[in-house]
């Protein structure tokens, strides 16, 4: 071969490296990448009774005029990735603007990624704020965005709806979340393992910023019931899977429980070197919301049937109710591409929450009154969530405290407990049920 | 202080870790010892081989072992594609652009498979995976057996072939200077290739044990790495024993930390300040160069 | 005389011409245009490679943010007192190092941003609490954030100041070059055995070199503190040290305005490919195919090789365009 001259070859060689490249993302797509995973079976056997049109009020009524502008904040970097939960949202709100809009209005959907750099989430909703000009902000799932912007956002007055990871999104008068949180969530998962008769809780948890602070819920609740608590924590991504998991089962003893609380690549790492170790008779094992997703329980096996209690925040995918069935259909017609779960499911809520606050906007749209009737909305009852959301003017909003708990069973996570309050022995979670005392409208009582 | 009976199991832990260093390890420097390169893409390669293997199991239910022949396959191309293209023009350059170079193929790697394949949970088993057996009551699987097994079987192997086969002789000297080899009348480039693709090959199969033993999370695979170094860095890219060892202790002392919950917290540093404690005790009398590849 | 233009136009005219969004992109930009300017001397000046230098930022960032909570010193004063710490610890650290050479001390450096990184995870960053730390785990911190200099509170304003410190940056390295440091290095990166006899003393010149480029880093550390007013671990990923070193090559290291391009690299164009609607993963794949590029066809990077290519088009260009004059003339 004779030998090609610098630029040349050069450019031969970064052909060929994108050649490769496409040719693997073409081979991909053409398999269909995790698409359609767990959740397709259980719908078909589900009475289709509803239809995706039943998104907006006027079926098959395409939206005209001037487009209400709405923003979402989402982190998307390899290792973390929230983009389903605003891209099922865009979804919804497809969907409203092909049935009738709000009040015949569409829903203009602006989302933007940030890849866990402050200065870069901090842009970006200057971005949203200033110079698209959202009036409203529906969806923001991002590891450090509630901490970064949350100031922010209460200087520009924005009440935004969306999920919540950091503690700060559950500390703050400006976010309210259709999802629970860390602490919430390994608050359940410990009530869980409590009724199963452990003698000890510990809380292994992946080392990121906020360990502390996730810990002081599950320890109260441990100690309040009479029993010993010890907290763990581990560097992600973990490399040595085996220690961790033989780690955590050493510390809670015979009879003991751990609870975890990791993102799911790192919870099915632990949980596959303690089965691979034998280890997972030998205590109870409970975990945080993240666990909920049918992948994890496909990945799991049969060797943890009904041992392992999932804290769920939301309804099984699988559920047969109005708001479930719709969300199936809104994904099935609108994102086919974005797996049942979740994820998909809060940014569904999320979307709902928000189109139905706007409908019952009253004269113009703007940022003011769109935030008024997001910061307005009480009492939105859905199958998908335990109780009514909502969200009202308060420090603090933690408007999904009341949960169920799942389970594996054959490649699919099937419900173990049904809905049950997050113990209030947690302070936060005290303050929120007075609050709801205090106003009980939110959440439909008075 | 943790009792004994708390550390026992943990030798065993360390040791199945010190397994996963170790085959790394000896996977870098066995190519380092051929061709003079570092190949940083090591785990990068092995992890997009194992994903697609992952793929063609669960999403077009190809049979486990062809899925697995195709993961191994994959390293060994790319692998030799890439050794093919960037050998030849940066041989006589400094081994630090050499490895350089390979770090921009572990981003080019580490971009495509954070394209394709999103963040989840995925798993791909073994069927060696589910076999164990105890010692000292801890649980052995075979896969972490393999591993271990695997990671001494090739230094052996690569060892006796580097010194006693020609063509072995053609890559140590191939790696100590290509100009003169070349002027020896070795094929430079057919020799060349074959040590690319023993890499790669091994790579591949370092991806599908490593999958099993750490996990399919391609972020995990690619950085393992250059925890893997430090054993390579402790046995100077020379010695494949020295890097079995060396990548066995730093395991041992990485897991054995695990129960002494006030440093529990630290213990990811040991392959690093491992590293970093041997290469200053091996300068201290001497400056240490990277220069040929010793035979 | 071409960057004096630049720099006025930059802080005189782009703040009013951008919006907040593209503020604060730069302002990104010009921060790590110092950390690449570090890395920059270091690979260019003295051959020198760390591939540790996103772990020495942390560090800076960490030491400003303690100074900054823990004391009312004034901004300035912090910046200062943040290169100088983050230099002396540099120091220490390229001390022992420097007995090894080439890929060696490069990989010493990935096993010492490691072990920093591993350290910055237990510890995390200042946030306003009690104790050495600083760090407090309530869910609001102590609601305190890092605070900005007194007279560039705005983001605008904080633009300027961190451009005008950078420039300051820009000037330290250029004077640096011109330098007895300057020559000696060069001597250094052409031939050690032969800077050796010519009764060069090799080690102060690279632990110059390491001092210099920690320094610098600790001043981008101390700006990055007061950028969003908190910081976090994930700023600082493993991953970040070697894109940081794909965007210096990238950028050019023979000339120290490929710290600059560099800085361009890494913050500005993440934002373009995101107002495109492009995935962040297409820039990762792209800087692996840059580093390949530059190490096998264009050592001296983008810096040196733009002006060439544009030079080749303008003379490709004038060549067609005499032709087609021709041949009209003839017509």
């Amino acid at each position: 071969m004779r030998i090609m001259l610098g630029r040349a070859r050069s450019q031969f060689f970064v052909a060929i490296v994108l050649a490769v490249c496409f040719s693997l993302f073409i081979a991909a797509c053409g398999d269909d990448d995790d698409g359609g995973g767990g959740g397709d079976g259980g719908a078909a056997q589900v009475k289709e009774t509803v239809k995706a049109s039943d998104c907006g009020p006027e079926p098959g009524q395409k939206a005209s005029g001037e487009p209400i502008k709405l923003g979402a904040l989402a982190t998307k970097q390899p290792g973390t990735d929230f983009s389903e939960i605003p891209r099922m949202a865009d979804a919804y709100f497809k969907c409203v603007n092909d049935n009738g809009g709000i009040n015949g209005r569409p829903v203009e959907y602006v989302i933007e990624y940030e890849q866990t750099d402050p200065g870069q989430a901090a842009s970006q909703a200057k971005k949203l704020v200033e110079t698209e000009k959202v009036l409203g902000i529906v969806g923001n799932t991002s590891i450090i965005e509630c901490d970064v912007n949350h100031k922010y956002y209460e200087a520009q007055e924005y009440f935004v709806i969306g999920s919540g990871i950091a503690p700060t999104c559950y500390s703050t008068p400006n976010f309210a979340a259709v999802n629970m949180g860390p602490r919430y969530s390994s608050d359940g998962a410990t009530q869980a393992l409590i009724r199963q008769d452990v003698k000890k809780i510990v809380l292994d948890q992946s080392n990121v910023p906020g360990t502390d602070y996730i810990e002081e819920g599950p320890r109260l609740i441990t100690e309040d019931a009479g029993k010993e608590f010890e907290g763990l924590k581990e560097n992600v991504p973990i490399q040595d899977a085996n220690s961790a998991a033989l780690k955590a089962v050493q510390a809670a003893g015979d009879g003991g429980g751990v609870v975890l609380n990791f993102t799911p690549p790192e919870a099915l790492k632990i949980l596959q070197a303690a089965q691979q170790q034998g280890l997972q008779d030998r205590v109870k094992w409970g975990c945080s919301t993240p666990c909920n997703t049918d992948f994890l329980a496909e990945a799991l096996g049969d060797a943890w049937d009904g041992k392992l209690f999932v804290n769920a925040e939301l309804n099984l995918i699988t559920a047969d109710a109005p708001d479930s069935n719709l969300y199936r259909e809104v994904q099935k017609q609108y994102a086919p591409d974005i797996p049942l779960g979740s994820f998909s499911q809060m940014g569904f809520i999320e979307a709902r929450i928000a189109t139905e606050a706007l409908q019952g906007v009253q004269g113009d749209y703007t940022k003011e009154s769109v935030n008024e009737a997001f910061k307005n909305v009480k009492n939105f009852e859905t199958d998908i969530l335990c109780n009514p959301w909502y969200y009202g003017e308060a420090p603090l909003h933690i408007p999904n405290n009341v949960d169920r708990t799942v389970t594996p069973k054959g490649g699919t996570m099937v419900q173990e407990e049904d809905c049950f309050p997050i113990s209030d022995v947690d302070p936060a979670i005290k303050e929120v049920r007075d609050i709801e005392k205090q106003d009980p409208s939110l959440v439909g009582g008075g | 202080m943790p009792s004994w009976e708390e550390f026992r199991p943990f030798i065993v832990t360390g040791l199945a870790l010190g397994g996963v260093y170790s085959l790394s390890g000896v996977g870098l420097v066995v190519l380092y010892r051929a061709t003079g390169v570092l190949n940083l893409a090591f785990g990068a390669v092995g992890a997009m081989g194992a994903l697609i293997a992952w793929e063609l199991i669960n999403n077009a239910n190809w049979p486990d072992g062809l899925a697995y022949l195709v993961c191994v396959v994959f390293g060994g191309v790319v692998t030799l594609l890439y050794g093919l293209l960037f050998g030849p023009p940066l041989a006589g350059r400094d081994p630090l652009v050499k490895a350089t170079a390979t770090l921009g193929l572990a981003l080019i790697l580490l971009g495509a498979m954070s394209w394709i394949w999103s963040d989840k949970a995925r798993s791909m088993i073994l069927p060696t995976s589910n076999e164990n057996f105890m010692v000292s009551d801890v649980l052995v699987n075979y896969t972490q057996v393999i591993g271990f097994a695997f990671g001494v079987v090739v230094t052996v192997v690569t060892a006796a072939f580097l010194r006693y086969t020609n063509l072995g002789t053609a890559m140590r000297a191939l790696a100590n200077d290509r100009e003169i080899t070349a002027t020896l009348g070795v094929p430079v480039r057919r020799v060349e290739a074959a040590a690319w693709l023993g890499s790669g090959l091994l790579a591949g199969v370092a991806g599908l044990l490593l999958s099993n033993l750490v996990g399919l999370d391609a972020n995990t695979l690619t950085f393992l790495v250059i925890s893997s170094l430090a054993a390579a860095l402790i046995a100077r890219l020379q010695s494949l024993t020295v890097t079995l060892a060396a990548g066995i202790v730093v395991g041992l002392v990485n897991a054995l930390i695990t129960p002494i919950l006030s440093i529990s917290e630290y213990r990811d540093m040991t392959p690093f300040i491992l590293a970093i404690i041997a290469l200053l005790w091996l300068s201290r009398h001497r400056e240490v160069r990277i220069g040929r590849a010793a035979g | 005389m071409v960057i004096v233009a630049l720099l006025a136009f930059v802080l005189a005219a782009l703040p009013s011409m951008l919006s907040t969004y593209w503020i604060t992109v730069f302002t990104a930009v010009a921060i790590y245009a110092v950390v690449a300017l570090g890395l920059n001397l270091l690979m260019g000046r003295v051959g020198l490679v760390s591939l540790g230098q996103i772990a020495v930022l942390a560090l800076g960032a960490w030491v400003a943010a303690k100074l900054l909570f823990d004391t009312s010193l004034p901004f300035p004063v912090v910046i200062l007192l943040s290169g100088l710490i983050t230099m002396v610890l540099g120091t220490i650290v390229g001390l022992p190092a420097l007995r090894l050479t080439g890929l060696y001390l490069a990989l010493i450096t990935l096993m010492m941003a490691g072990a920093i990184t591993v350290v910055l995870a237990a510890t995390d960053f200042p946030n306003g609490g009690p104790g050495f730390l600083a760090h407090s785990e309530s869910s609001l911190g102590s609601g305190a954030t890092i605070r900005r200099p007194a007279v560039a509170e705005t983001d605008p304003a904080y633009f300027r100041y961190v451009v005008v410190t950078a420039a300051l940056m820009f000037l330290v390295a250029l004077w640096h070059v011109r330098s007895k440091a300057g020559r000696a290095w060069e001597a250094i990166r052409q031939s050690e055995p032969a800077a050796l006899a010519a009764g060069v003393n090799i080690t102060l010149y690279k632990l110059w070199a390491f001092a210099l480029a920690s320094f610098m880093t600790g001043v981008a550390g101390a700006l990055l503190a007061g950028n969003v007013g908190q910081l976090f671990n994930y700023q600082f990923p493993t991953r970040d040290n070697i894109i940081l070193l794909a965007v210096v090559l990238m950028g050019g290291i023979y000339s120290i305005w490929g710290a600059l391009v560099a800085g361009l690299l890494f913050r500005y164009l993440p934002a373009l490919l995101d107002t495109w609607g492009l995935p962040a993963d297409l820039l990762t794949i792209l800087f692996g195919v840059g580093v390949l590029q530059v190490l096998l066809t264009a050592p001296a990077g983008i810096v040196e090789q733009f002006p060439k290519d544009m030079a080749r088009l303008g003379r490709l260009v004038a060549r067609g365009a005499g032709r087609v004059v021709g041949g009209v003339r003839r017509a």
